[in-house]
């Protein structure tokens, strides 16, 4: 039995890290209507540059501060969303949406050309501050205590998220922008800052994800690809451009995909899509996602 | 049947594969040739042209498997600067290599190739990794009478299925279901009191191969082994928690592993945070497979490190055979890294190359044609980095020792490298279907030679 309680644990996590890029996809999509090709290189940067800010400088930084590590990680992704945001996407909102795809996959190749030449082929790692925290027993069997502060984070990270979009005055302004974005504009809504910020803030929540996970496996090419699919198959199943849809669909895929490792491991994609499908046939616009 | 002579029969047997364990093993290939250093390169006869000479290079430029790509790329280029600093092939064709990235796809692969035959008339093709790619590439290789030598790609199909009578396809690496055969035997040899059996492997079809042939090997060497857990994660997979948990919870003795590149690296680093190393014995086909660097002081000691295509750039060891040791010192001094099999792979097939010319050469004079090339390299033998390699005239494969350790850390590198006293070397014919065994279809339906090979011919042991 003590495995049930692992493998749950396992995936509440993979469910943690899944709801915060997922959650950056849908608010991106849900308030400048754009689906983000490079949301998966995001969170490889965010990887990429926490990985490597740890290594440089866990010689100088008191061991307990290499934590902190993991907002810069975030931020720096947030940070360089905000630039290219106005340099790159925003001449593209007038044409049709192939251009604002096309756009975005370029910058998927880009991204993925650039942190290669950055840092190599050779993986980087922070596993240090996994290891510093040390392991629980469960069952017997041992657990990482970063991954279950992880998955706090993530819980923390869900209800702010929520808090900020529907309890404050920049979430009214955001929730306004995505409804009608004219009728927002007459209203004197800045309609290019929200813009900035909703990419800022979807590059934070992926830069925080790859910040997350990277301690506990390392930052590797190819990384962004493999988790902008399965980001994909979480918010087609709750939803494009909800939030709740983000929160339920990462749980759904990851406990999927935990229960298909450990019983039916052949049929794991196959199953992730098979649900995926029989949402859009139920629900084609996804558990939580509203009608067009 | 007592333990006793259960372990007699065993050791018997491996000894009848002439494995040998300890650092001495490479006397079994039979090396009788001097290092290459010694041979005055014969005048080329006749008329040469001072055209460059056209190669495609086609490797992983990134993704996770370019721990492997990379290191094929520098092995190629380390070659090209050399030749062509001695003034080209034949003293005249320096080499021009175009590069393309492998994981474009496979079917970008094979527009690239054709790109690289059709709009630039490449001479030569080199390179690929793999297994997905070789047996959609060759056919097309054969079909625009291009010659090629993969550098990898080692799946058994490609010889046995997909080019099943190969002209102008050559392959300088391993056979894939050597990889499982030779973790069989070292785990054998090192652990051999094992049978609860876990397998993790990449799902494709060289996990596939490599759990079928490990199994099948080690259930002749060791009697009554047992399942008793399957991965298989997907290619490229980088969170392995759930199956390093599905593992754990199995009990199992010894644990397989055919992962590689930046999976393994991102598995052996969560493995060991779950303590998986210190319950259990660990065989691998591929954990110094890419970028020696690429793994950390942190691997565990005593895991069985495979290395795929039989090179691990410490062995053969510096007195016994300089070759290795010149490319090595060669290698470090371009690169400022270590080479990996791949490299090796990639070296020594442009010298195989030049070797096949300046031979063809001095029996035809000037510029050999494809035919006079290929009839060269059929049957070929030459002194790689690696140790003693030649090409099987029947199926166009290269075979040399297969070889594997246990993983050590030792002064004087930033990574574990392999325990010289636990080095397992077993000559290659020992573990492959000989040249004319029935290849799957011809009165058999396994899923190669190979494993058609040992399920007839391996003795049990255990079993009067």
């Amino acid at each position: 039995m003590e495995i049930v309680a692992l493998q749950i644990l396992n995936s509440l996590f993979y469910a943690a890290v899944l709801f915060l890029i997922a959650a950056g996809l849908s608010l991106i999509f849900g308030v400048m209507g754009i689906v983000n090709m490079a949301h998966g290189s995001f969170y490889a940067l965010g990887a990429y540059i926490t990985a490597w800010a740890v290594i440089k400088a866990s010689a100088t930084v008191p061991p307990g501060m290499l934590y902190l590590f993991l907002l810069v990680g975030a931020v720096a992704v947030a940070i360089i969303g905000l630039a290219i945001e106005p340099t790159l996407i925003r001449p593209f909102y007038k044409r049709p949406e192939e251009y604002q795809l096309l756009v975005t996959f370029g910058l998927l190749l880009v991204m993925d050309d650039v942190i290669r030449l950055v840092w190599g082929g050779t993986p980087l790692t922070a596993s240090g501050l996994v290891d510093r925290l040390g392991m629980v027993t469960i069952g017997g069997l041992p657990y990482p205590i970063y991954n279950l502060a992880m998955i706090g984070v993530g819980v923390v990270a869900a209800i702010a998220l929520w808090a900020f979009v529907y309890r404050t005055r920049f979430g009214v302004l955001l929730r306004a922008t995505a409804q009608d974005r004219r009728m927002a504009a007459a209203l004197g809504i800045d309609i290019g800052r929200i813009y900035m910020l909703a990419f800022g803030i979807g590059c934070l929540l992926a830069g925080l994800g790859g910040a997350i996970v990277v301690p506990t496996q390392a930052a590797v090419l190819g990384m962004g690809v493999e988790v902008l699919v399965i980001s994909f198959v979480v918010v087609v199943i709750g939803g494009l451009g909800s939030l709740e849809g983000a929160l339920v669909g990462a749980l759904i895929v990851s406990a999927l995909r935990t229960i298909t490792i450990q019983f039916w491991e052949e049929f794991e994609l196959a199953a992730l899509y098979l649900i995926a499908a029989i949402v859009l046939l139920i629900r084609p616009t996804g558990l939580f996602g509203k009608k067009a | 049947m007592s333990n006793g002579s259960m372990d007699q029969d065993r050791r018997d047997f491996l000894k009848q594969f002439g494995a040998t364990v300890g650092a001495a093993g490479l006397g079994a290939a039979g090396l009788a040739a001097g290092p290459r250093t010694a041979e005055a390169a014969a005048k080329p006869k006749g008329n040469i042209p001072d055209k460059p000479l056209k190669v495609g290079h086609i490797t992983f430029q990134t993704g996770p498997a370019e721990l492997l790509g990379g290191p094929g790329a520098h092995g190629h280029i380390l070659a090209m600067e050399e030749i062509n600093a001695q003034g080209g092939i034949l003293g005249k064709r320096k080499i021009e290599t175009i590069f393309a990235d492998e994981a474009a796809g496979t079917d970008a692969n094979v527009k690239e190739l054709r790109r690289m035959k059709l709009s630039e008339n490449i001479d030569l093709f080199t390179g690929v990794i793999s297994s997905g790619n070789t047996p959609a590439l060759g056919p097309v290789a054969e079909e625009m009478k291009l010659l090629t030598l993969f550098n990898d790609g080692c799946t058994d199909f490609l010889f046995d299925k997909a080019v099943p009578n190969p002209k102008y396809t050559f392959r300088v690496t391993n056979i894939q279901s050597a990889d499982g055969v030779t973790a069989a035997i070292g785990a054998a040899t090192h652990w051999p009191k094992a049978r609860r059996i876990a397998s993790i492997q990449p799902d494709y079809s060289y996990g596939r191969n490599v759990f079928e042939h490990f199994t099948l090997a080690l259930g002749k060497l060791l009697p009554g082994i047992e399942v008793v857990s399957e991965s298989w994660p997907k290619l490229g997979t980088t969170d392995f928690t759930s199956h390093i948990t599905k593992i754990l919870s199995s009990k199992p003795d010894l644990l397989i592993a055919g992962v590689w590149g930046g999976d393994y690296v991102a598995f052996y680093k969560q493995a060991l945070r779950y303590g998986l190393f210190d319950k259990m014995k660990v065989a691998t086909t591929l954990a110094f497979g890419g970028y020696p660097h690429a793994i950390g002081k942190d691997h565990p000691e005593g895991v069985l490190a495979g290395v795929h295509a039989n090179y691990h750039f410490l062995y053969p060891a510096a007195d016994r055979w300089p070759i290795n040791k010149g490319f090595v010192e060669r290698y470090y001094k371009r690169w400022k890294e270590y080479p990996s099999f791949e490299s090796d792979g990639a070296y020594t097939a442009l010298y195989l190359y030049k070797q096949a010319i300046e031979k063809a050469n001095q029996l035809v004079g000037g510029w050999p044609d494809d035919d006079a090339i290929i009839a060269m390299l059929e049957g070929a033998g030459i002194d790689s980095p690696a140790g003693y390699l030649y090409i099987r005239a029947d199926n166009h494969q290269g075979y040399k020792d297969a070889v594997t350790g246990l993983s050590k850390n030792v002064p004087g590198y930033d990574f574990p490298v392999w325990d010289a006293k636990s080095i397992v070397s077993i000559p290659i014919r020992s573990i492959t279907a000989p040249p004319d065994w029935p290849k799957p279809g011809q009165g058999h339906n396994e899923t190669t030679a190979a494993a058609d090979w040992i399920k007839k011919t391996w003795p049990q042991v255990g079993k009067a």
